[in-house]
């Protein structure tokens, strides 16, 4: 089955995936990540300013995904690990965002808890490995 | 604005259906909407069809499904198109084609949805159910569709305390409802205890948590309310009608414990309509997963947010109570075939209004008004209803 | 001009498999360690290149960084510029030397003196030099037993006080049948006859050191720390005791028990662990070996302490869930 994100797609989010690259409104300061045309906090600004985000941040919320059910991408993933939990976490520069979370704590995960951004190969289709960030326990 | 009637409904069974095609099943859905046309309808009155499906641009039919469906069925010049967005793409024609109606523009309007999902292995299936989300992040961090649900259930028990067996209550009401839905898919109540221990499918769901994979079409017709008599000694209006949309991630969203397309949509119905949430007798909601019944609650403003659990515990949601949700099972047990859900809930709300429930066990008793709530993917669509009963 | 560490990084993965999986699962553990370090699913060598120097360049000036070179005998890619995933990945400057150093564990030194080199050349302030390593062999083989993961990574600066590199010394020859992989494959071999590869190793990692002694008129009393690739512990030690060392320079440079055969990183993933014990006149002595064969001996000497880290050493050897022999298989991707 084909890429439902084309290589070129992936390759334009790249430093969004790789170093988490934000962006500050220029009108109303807050920062926009993933990016957008028009800030999603004004709904007016249009210019931004890049910023790198610290990866730092905390649990919003955290399902574990099963592994038989796991998209067909991640399927070799399951494989290996049976389940794996995905968060949204909310990042200290304000916005949210969804990504696994890797070594998650032998007690459980917990909303609130601390975690940063790693660096991991996301999966890997017509060859091609995907990386881009996960979190992890901070 | 015109007024805007259904006089005539039809629904296929739901389930799943080796023997039959897109075409097969719109046909049957179409055959029996023009037999409840009870003075009867020469069907090249039709001047226009919105049709939703999802799958057709995924995995049978690249595009004009539409077209496709009405030579089937002997209306091969109809001004036809295929609608979609995702969960709520029966709900976006029925919008649109009640739109169509109010606009003055036409009279007669076919709004149907169809599909065809038990064709394909549940790995292909999974593939192209995840794009209903946002594929680029959603997607991408592994997540299915059960687990972008799962995450805003994880967050609501969080913030209001909701427990595993609110959740579960859901999937037991709607199952016992189904069970007495000739048209669901399980006809089968299941026990409490049951629905707490399936197999896990995304924390805190088990399998009984999620609507299955159906095959099914259903397919009403609306009409200018003036002109509705001449078709029909009972027909069901649609006092209101609402969309709206919010962002596709719901990493975006400002709050994941409730959906705004819904409370925008359902805001835009009731104004239309001039009644509020407490004039509403029953309804049928979008609970593909649990969750999503329970935050459909508070949203379409039968509780405040964060209450919604309460109404479950004191039964006020069951077919005998003070108002019944999703008697016809719902996704959840009724079934939920993508595209056409949205219009399966306007045939139930129809069958219902006009006292022709299926099992007299089911028909819920002198109701007036009643709401259907169709959404798309995880929220990033919704649009609802309000019916009212005809004959008064 | 004087070139120096100035900071360094370090990357075990969280997975450890214990010896005591392969007692169980095979009969016997044909490796002398404790546990070794595994990569998960979703981490490779360029994974853990990246979490290494994201640590080495915390708080640098990371426009100043104008050269990277890249060691590795296991790239995620057969051909591909793996520099461009580092640079974006860390934000640098784009318009910056690199070096790709791999087909064998000479790798880790090469890329090490490398950078060195490109610095000097190009008069540039700073490079990054990224050791990551996890050979694969079958799982039926020997020699995998030993085979952990691992990356460290280290900034280089010219003229600046830090951990000095005094001088270095290589010595190559052929050396048949070694650790070697043929083009296209994925699983290293070796003949297997244990006296013929430790006699090589021998002789190749004994002579660049005695070689960088003579050059620098040093012995081996000079250094606060020895440490030799490891391979295994008792050949590495022996060597280095043959060669005038004693315990107390030796051991704290064995990280080998811990984290298994980390091939290029091996020797430098235990100058880090040395340098959290280092003050300032310490010297250090580094050999590296890649079979085929060569090593490469370098002469480090602390002038002055280098940034604290966030984790010691220890901690990233604590920091970790061990999982079963059928889990590494599957990790593996051999089941």
């Amino acid at each position: 089955m084909g890429a439902h994100i084309s290589i070129p797609m992936y390759q334009r989010a790249v430093p969004q995936r790789y170093r988490l690259v934000g962006q500050r409104c220029l009108k109303c300061g807050k920062v926009n990540f993933p990016p957008k045309a028009v800030c999603k906090y004004c709904n007016a600004g249009f210019e931004f300013e890049e910023v790198t985000l610290s990866g730092r941040g905390t649990v919003y919320s955290y399902t574990i995904i099963a592994g038989g059910g796991a998209p067909p991408e991640f399927a070799e993933q399951a494989h290996c690990q049976g389940s794996y939990p995905v968060v949204v976490v909310e990042l200290e520069e304000g916005p949210r965002v969804i990504a696994q979370l890797v070594d998650p704590p032998p007690a459980g995960i917990t909303i609130g808890m601390p975690v940063r951004a790693v660096f991991r190969k996301i999966y890997e289709e017509e060859g091609v490995i995907r990386y881009g960030f996960k979190f992890r326990p901070a | 604005m015109e007024g805007v009637a259904i006089i005539g409904a039809g629904q296929t069974r739901y389930g799943d259906f080796p023997t039959k095609g897109v075409k097969e099943l719109f046909a049957e859905a179409y055959l029996e909407m023009l037999q409840s046309v009870d003075r009867g309808l020469d069907p090249q009155m039709i001047q226009a069809a919105y049709i939703g499906c999802l799958s057709a641009g995924s995995g049978f039919q690249l595009g004009q499904l539409a077209p496709l469906l009405m030579g089937h069925v002997g209306l091969p010049h109809v001004n036809a198109v295929r609608v979609e967005n995702a969960c709520a793409s029966g709900g976006f024609a029925l919008y649109n084609a009640a739109c169509a109606v109010a606009s003055g523009k036409f009279d007669l309007v076919l709004a149907a949805g169809v599909e065809k999902m038990r064709d394909i292995s549940s790995s292909k299936g999974r593939y192209w159910l995840g794009v209903s989300g946002d594929t680029e992040y959603e997607r991408l961090a592994g997540s299915t569709f059960a687990g972008i649900y799962a995450l805003m259930a994880t967050r609501y028990m969080h913030e209001y305390g909701l427990k595993r067996e609110h959740l579960s209550m859901v999937a037991v009401k709607n199952h016992r409802n189904a069970a007495a839905n000739p048209k669901a898919q399980f006809r089968k109540a299941i026990t409490l205890e049951q629905a707490m221990n399936g197999v896990p499918v995304a924390y805190p769901f088990n399998i009984w948590d999620c609507s299955p994979t159906t095959d099914g079409a259903a397919v009403v017709l609306l009409c200018n309310a003036r002109r509705a008599r001449d078709f029909t000694s009972r027909p069901v209006y649609l006092r209101g009608f609402g969309a709206a949309s919010d962002y596709l991630a719901i990493h975006d969203r400002s709050s994941i414990t409730r959906l705004n397309a819904t409370r925008k949509a359902a805001a835009e119905a009731y104004k239309q309509a001039g009644i509020g949430p407490r004039d509403i007798d029953f309804a049928e909601v979008h609970d593909c997963f649990t969750i999503a019944e329970i935050l459909a609650y508070a949203d379409l403003g039968f509780c405040e947010e964060g209450r919604a659990h309460y109404l479950l515990e004191e039964g006020i949601t069951q077919l005998d109570g003070k108002l019944p949700v999703n008697a016809s099972g719902g996704l959840k047990a009724k079934g939920h075939p993508i595209g056409a859900t949205g219009c399966g809930m306007a045939y139930e709300i129809f069958r219902q209004l006009r006292g022709e429930a299926a099992e007299p066990v089911r028909q819920i008793k002198n109701a007036r008004f009643a709401l259907s709530h169709n959404v798309g993917g995880s929220g990033g669509t919704a649009a609802v209803f309000i019916y009212q009963r005809g004959d008064e | 001009m004087s070139i120096s560490v100035v900071s360094y990084g370090v990357y075990l993965p969280f997975l450890r498999l214990g010896r005591e999986e392969y007692v169980n699962a095979l009969g016997r553990c044909s490796a002398d360690i404790k546990e070794k370090t595994v990569m998960d699913v979703d981490e490779d060598t360029m994974t853990m290149a990246v979490e290494a120097a994201r640590k080495a360049v915390a708080g640098l000036d990371l426009e100043r960084v104008g050269v990277l070179t890249l060691a590795s005998t296991s790239y995620p890619y057969q051909e591909k510029v793996m520099a461009g995933t580092i640079v974006e990945a860390l934000g640098l400057r784009k318009n910056i030397l690199t070096g790709h150093h791999g087909s064998s564990t000479l790798a880790g030194t090469e890329a090490f003196l490398s950078a060195a080199g490109l610095l000097v050349g190009s008069g540039e302030k700073y490079a990054l030099v990224i050791v990551s390593d996890a050979p694969v062999a079958g799982a039926s083989a020997e020699m995998e037993h030993s085979f952990g993961a691992a990356a460290c990574a280290f900034v280089l600066a010219a003229d600046e006080q830090g951990l000095e590199l005094e001088g270095f010394y290589s010595y190559v020859t052929e050396s048949l049948g070694l650790r070697f992989r043929p083009a296209g494959e994925k699983e290293l071999r070796d003949i297997g006859v244990r006296t013929y590869s430790s006699q090589a190793y021998n002789e190749m990692v004994g002579a660049a050191v005695k070689g960088l002694l003579n050059k620098l008129g040093q012995k081996p009393a000079g250094y606060r720390h020895v440490i030799l690739h490891q391979n295994d512990v008792r050949t590495t030690v022996a060597l280095a005791k043959k060669l005038g060392f004693g315990d107390e320079q030796i051991q704290e440079g064995l990280v080998y028990g811990q984290v298994g055969d980390t091939g290029a990183c091996s020797p430098l993933l235990g100058l880090c662990r040395v340098l959290e014990k280092t003050v300032p006149g310490d010297k250090i002595l580094v050999g590296s070996y890649g079979a085929g064969g060569g090593s490469q001996a370098l002469s480090f000497k602390l002038n002055c302490r280098l940034p604290g880290r966030s984790e010691s050493f220890q901690v990233l050897l604590e920091d970790k869930k061990y999982i079963s022999y059928t889990h590494y298989l599957k990790l593996k991707r051999s089941i």
